[in-house]
């Protein structure tokens, strides 16, 4: 069964869905998203009480739905491998410094991980089914592969599904010591975050939807063990061999950082330039999200810019996408969808 | 991933059960503590809080130690994943060395992963950034703890975390159901686990709904709820793999549904709309009308809001035929992300037994709701059909229906 984003919407490092700017000169280390101005976008009562994470996906949600022209889904599908955390710490704090005396609600009630999903449904007033997926690397995935599943049951429904992550000063130095995220005395990943939302339909409702037709993941412990599970993939579905191109989770800004890609590519790509997408997203659980969304994007638009995609321009029909997060891998096939 | 669109839509065998919480170390002890009415709610003994004398809670009778050494893992683990090593154990034993070359895949759900050693490791780091034993948060994640268990019982194939609040692991076992009946799956170890911990037991403190006595579900006079902890899992199979392996079905998972109340962030809608969505939707793909439900274990926390949202609903689903209801949340209070999995079990076990299960220290009828919860155990009742409630914070409300074979 093939699922198809009919819309998308996200906010990154290098902008908003709607006005990306792509130009990465200047950019250099860690990078968190310019967040853009609500008004219009949430109702200043509740922007009050929003942290980052509740900020991005809802306007992430909300630039999806205009994306797509509907007022709102029939299901939400959510993963986020860290949740709140700027609403955890702050609890923790207080919790700390009061010495578990007088801690206001606020914080807490916001901690919970279904909170950016909880918190769309009700700006949405959607009662439909919504479930939030926690799991590291693969959260985004999961709540991809829920959706299918939702709509294997539901064929004329459509979901709301995202991927969301928040870099906070905390988390980042936490990465750092753990020798994940790049720091003055260790080398890394430049660390990212952000939210992006789909409106996922068993049918493309709109020239230039994006099909997904495969989507697996799993974990690798070694290169030789992700090489010959990536072949397993390739095995169960022979089109994701030879893509148009061949997307993958380096950060093109750091080259020198190809673990777990480069044998993949040599082993069963090597006709294939190995590209990719972190530079604009930087390095999060659930960054694959924003690569899906710039390539959402694209196949709507039929713009795919050169410093982006690598393709000289060039229209992309088939795509492969291949991301790994610690040892989380994911593969996915998608298909520029010509005709609704 | 392939979905086939046109493969058989058969149920999923439930075949086993795996439990631990404040009133029992596993399922038989549980069960034993459910026929006689004796509920694990006392004041917390492992967990360090100030609060720790003022707030009854369910929490299982063992320290970390010895839950490690009950669980066959390391006793460094956060305890939210020594709770559900304990209770996969248990699910998985009678299975060992079976279950190769099936499609197997592991749905664990919890709320506060490893925030029992996160809260320990926090004041260090809060002084100092470059403070504190970082090992410590290395299981902070919810996924995290899936993943050590995951691990330790050699489960490789399809492993992911559900995290929904109080609805958390229902929803586990729900995906779980619909990848045996897509036929991705052959067996699916589901359910959930949660450890107290501060920031809970402060965090529901500072919403105001916990009871300072043992709690009242659906008590006209109940004051809030008992914080509780364990795990509960089922293992789930197709119809070959339960055949190949021999194992024996307890019920099948015939209908499941999640909605959201879309109301508030903590407080249910007054009359209980994702509630009743929840319920009437899993009976619509049971294909069972509301008659046919032969008892309801209630989410039934003890607050004001939620037995009253949940009471209306259940009238409007049922009309005036209420089948037996209560809530076990007086034995084991309430477990959070544990909870669907735990009263998951505690609806197999009705079907087993054919026993309703008293919902204990209730006195007074609820102004408005018309009906009265179970006070006394029922034995030999006729149960052919029981749906399990469970509704959480961000207006997540799921309900799972489990059902007798040839029923």
């Amino acid at each position: 069964m093939n699922i198809y984003i009919n819309g998308t919407g996200f906010i990154f490092p290098s902008g908003i869905s709607t006005e990306p700017s792509m130009d990465l000169s200047g950019n250099t280390g860690h990078r968190y998203v310019s967040e853009p101005d609500y008004t219009g976008l949430i109702p200043p009562m509740q922007l009050r009480r929003m942290s980052k994470a509740i900020r991005m996906g809802v306007v992430a949600a909300r630039a999806c739905l205009t994306d797509n022209g509907q007022t709102a889904p029939d299901a939400i599908s959510a993963g986020t491998a860290m949740g709140c955390l700027q609403d955890t710490e702050q609890f923790l704090k207080q919790l700390t410094l009061q010495q578990e005396q007088a801690v206001a609600p606020t914080a807490f009630i916001q901690s919970t991980h279904n909170t950016v999903a909880g918190q769309i449904a009700l700006l949405l007033g959607c009662n439909g089914h919504n479930l939030t997926y926690v799991h590291r690397g693969h959260s985004f995935e999961h709540a991809l592969i829920n959706t299918a599943l939702y709509l294997r049951e539901r064929p004329e429904a459509s979901v709301l599904a995202g991927g969301i992550d928040e870099l906070t000063g905390s988390s980042l130095k936490l990465m750092q010591r753990a020798g994940v995220y790049e720091s003055e005395n260790h080398p890394g990943a430049l660390a990212g975050e952000g939210a992006a939302f789909f409106l996922v339909r068993s049918q493309a409702q709109r020239r230039g939807a994006l099909r997904i037709s495969a989507i697996e993941t799993f974990r690798a412990g070694t290169e030789k063990d992700a090489v010959s599970q990536t072949a397993a993939f390739l095995n169960r579905h022979p089109e994701a061999a030879s893509p148009e191109l061949l997307w993958t989770g380096i950060n093109e800004q750091q080259p020198e950082i190809t673990d777990g890609y480069s044998g993949i590519r040599s082993a069963l790509f090597q006709s294939h330039a190995l590209r990719g997408f972190k530079q604009f997203s930087g390095e999060y659980p659930t960054a694959v999200a924003i690569a899906l969304g710039l390539l959402s994007r694209a196949s709507a638009s039929a713009i795919w810019p050169d410093e982006v995609f690598g393709t000289a321009g060039r229209p992309v029909n088939r795509i492969t996408l291949i991301n790994r997060y610690l040892d989380y891998y994911s593969c996915m096939y998608l298909e520029s969808a010509t005709n609704p | 991933m392939q979905l086939k669109k046109e493969s058989p839509s058969v149920p999923a065998r439930l075949v086993n059960t795996g439990l631990i919480t404040a009133a029992g170390r596993d399922t038989a002890d549980c069960l034993k503590s459910l026929i006689s009415g004796t509920p694990g709610i006392s004041f917390a003994r492992h967990l360090n809080s100030a609060r720790r004398d003022e707030f009854p809670v369910g929490e299982v009778k063992y320290s970390n130690t010895e839950l490690a050494e009950i669980a066959g893992v390391p006793a460094h683990w956060p305890r939210t994943a020594l709770l559900s090593a304990v209770a996969v154990r248990e699910v998985l034993s009678p299975f060992s060395g079976k279950l190769e070359g099936w499609r197997t895949g592991f749905f664990s759900a919890n709320t506060v992963g490893g925030m029992d050693l996160t809260e320990q490791f926090y004041p260090q780091f809060l002084a100092d950034n470059a403070g504190g034993d970082i090992s410590r948060v290395k299981a902070h994640e919810c996924g995290a703890v899936t993943e050590l268990v995951a691990g330790h019982f050699g489960i490789t194939g399809f492993v992911t975390t559900i995290s929904t609040a109080c609805s958390s692991s229902a929803n586990s076992i729900m995906m779980a159901a619909q990848m045996i009946r897509a036929g991705i799956l052959d067996i699916a170890v589901a359910g959930g686990a949660d450890a107290l911990s501060r920031f809970t037991l402060n965090g529901f403190n500072s919403l105001m709904i916990l009871d300072r006595e043992p709690c009242r579900p659906f008590d006209a006079t109940r004051k809030g709820l008992n914080l509780g902890e364990g795990a509960g899992y089922v293992l789930l199979m197709s119809d070959s793999a339960a055949a190949a392996t021999g194992a024996q079905t307890i019920c099948t998972l015939s209908g499941y549904a999640n909605a959201n109340d879309a109301y508030h962030q903590t407080a249910s809608s007054p009359d209980g709309k994702g509630n009743v969505l929840a319920m009437q939707q899993a009976l619509q793909q049971a294909g069972l009308s509301p008659e046919a439900i032969s008892y309801i274990n209630l989410h039934g926390t003890g607050t004001a809001n939620n037995d009253s949202s949940e009471g209306r609903a259940v009238s409007a689903v049922f009309g005036d035929r209420i089948p037996y209801a209560s809530s076990t949340k007086a034995f084991t209070g309430h477990t959070l992300g544990a909870a669907g999995g735990v009263e998951a079990v505690f609806s197999a076990l009705s079907i087993r037994e054919q026993i309703v299960f008293p919902n204990l220290r209730w006195q007074n009828r609820m102004e408005e709701v018309d009906w009265e919860p179970a006070t006394e155990l029922v034995p030999n009742a006729d149960i052919r059909h029981v749906l399990s409630n469970s509704f959480g914070f961000g207006g997540n409300c799921s309900s799972l229906i489990f059902s007798k074979q040839d029923s």
